[in-house]
């Protein structure tokens, strides 16, 4: 049979890996980015509008 | 007045949960926006912040489902007020999560709708992000059309090309614009994907280059995650170069940092790895070294995948050595492990494996005797042992195990 044909070299030469065992999705990503928006930066300028409103108002 | 204290009351809700997310809590951040909704507010502009934030928030802890539905929300809020700025940041976002859930034509739609109106508003950063959005969206493409044949990089089907080819092309278009605007940390991502893209188009040398460029810039701002990650991609990429004592090197620089992040799983894939690396070279006590310590630390992660890869990497080099008592053993429990994992090509290999080794030791010899069941006896009375019915958690899941620190830092 084919088993019999086998040899020690062959088994030998087997252990040999393919570079397949490397697995080509091991490869490390970036991460992603997301688009930010905030509360804090709205209220932030909400108030400095109200602020400049409030200043403009006294110097008139 | 009512109306007043339910939108202070929304808005102090809302800061509390900006503050806890950036302080890397999303899972208390989102209650406290989710508090936020429900009472409400009739300002649009805050609403859409909410619900951006909720979003992200939901992506960061990988509810993929929540996050898809808090950015839609948020989009047609945007549109609704007339706010382009906030409705080409909201397409964006959903860009990124139908990119994760695998729907990458609509993720597609979406990223162009976010470089679409960055270049209508002259928004130089918009529309570099966008770029990079968009060569992550065909880069995942790409990969996701390659999972289903298991082939060596650069050896895959025209389409899967077609798609990796067009990430180069965004990861470029990015570079161009986050160099002229002088941002480094952008350009470091940037270079790192570029450089995993080129490595499955089989460019390993234009891999190597942007991961070198990775690695500059990743030791310029001190982050060991990125050196590391720099480092493992350097390694895989010399692989295929041929050049394994290179690759042996970057490998043994990601294992001392993983040893020092203290990520056990990256270790052991470290220690895998450079098996494997000297297994090419043909230095197989150095070989059988690295994979048993991978083989501990599998055990240790319950990681059934990894322990059976672990087996049949000892096996064979065992065989190698002409140590065929060991490689007969390891070939065993690659055979048990693959079986209870219902892999029926280990399971085949392994039958395979065992058969030539019981020709070489000139035994007649047949897999169902009492001889299988004696080592597994044996082995579960080893210290340590772990119950056959244990959680799997296998290397290939690592990706979402990972935790979030790396990426909280994007909220600030």
């Amino acid at each position: 049979s084919s088993l019999m044909n086998r040899q020690t070299g062959e088994i030998q030469s087997k252990a040999v890996p393919s570079k397949q065992i490397l697995h080509s999705d091991d490869i490390e990503m970036e991460p992603e980015t997301m688009e930010t928006k905030s509360v804090t930066d709205y209220f932030n300028k909400m108030h400095m509008g109200s602020l400049v409103y409030a200043c403009k108002r006294k110097n008139k | 007045h009512v109306r007043y204290r339910m939108e202070a009351s929304c808005l102090e809700l809302a800061l509390e949960g900006e503050r806890l997310c950036k302080a890397g809590d999303c899972h208390a951040g989102v209650s406290f926006f989710e508090a936020a909704v429900q009472v409400g507010t009739e300002d649009l502009k805050t609403l859409s912040a909410i619900y951006s934030q909720l979003g992200n928030a939901y992506f960061y802890l990988h509810e993929y489902n929540r996050a898809l539905e808090y950015h839609h929300h948020d989009l047609t809020l945007a549109r609704t007020i007339g706010d382009r700025l906030g409705e080409a940041k909201a397409s964006g976002n959903l860009g990124n999560t139908l990119k994760v859930l695998g729907n990458f034509d609509e993720a597609v739609v979406c990223c162009d709708r976010h470089l679409e109106i960055s270049r209508e508003l002259y928004d130089k950063v918009g529309e570099a992000r966008a770029l990079y959005n968009l060569g992550n969206v065909y880069h995942s493409k790409g990969k996701s059309l390659a999972c289903t044949g298991t082939r060596d990089p650069g050896e895959f089907p025209e389409e899967v090309k077609i798609a990796l080819q067009k990430a180069v092309d965004y990861y470029e278009a990015n570079l161009l614009i986050v160099t002229d605007l002088g941002d480094r940390a952008a350009q470091g991502r940037a270079y790192g994907n570029l450089g995993n893209t080129h490595y499955l188009l089989g460019n390993f040398r234009k891999a190597v280059m942007s991961h070198e460029q990775r690695l500059l810039i990743a030791r310029e701002f001190g982050d060991r995650s990125a050196e590391r990650r720099a480092y493992s991609n350097l390694g895989n990429a010399f692989i295929f170069l041929g050049e394994f004592e290179m690759a042996a090197e970057y490998y043994k620089r990601t294992l001392q940092l993983a040893r020092q992040l203290k990520d056990r799983a990256v270790e052991a894939q470290s220690c895998y790895s450079l098996g494997n690396t000297y297994t090419l070279l043909q230095d197989y006590e150095k070989a059988i070294d690295y994979h048993l310590k991978h083989l501990v630390i599998a055990r240790e992660l319950n990681d059934r995948v990894g322990e059976g890869r672990a087996c049949w990497s000892l096996g064979n080099a065992y065989t190698a050595l002409g140590n065929h008592d060991q490689a007969m053993h390891f070939a065993e429990k690659h055979l048990d492990i693959s079986r209870e994992l219902g892999d029926r090509n280990g399971e085949l290999t392994a039958q395979l494996n065992l058969s030539d080794l019981q020709m070489v030791l000139g035994l007649s010899y047949s897999t169902n005797t009492s001889v299988l069941s004696e080592i597994q006896d044996t082995d579960t009375s080893v210290p340590g042992a772990r119950p056959k019915l244990s959680r799997r958690r296998s290397m290939e899941n690592l990706e979402l195990v990972k935790l979030t620190p790396e990426k909280v830092q994007h909220w600030n």
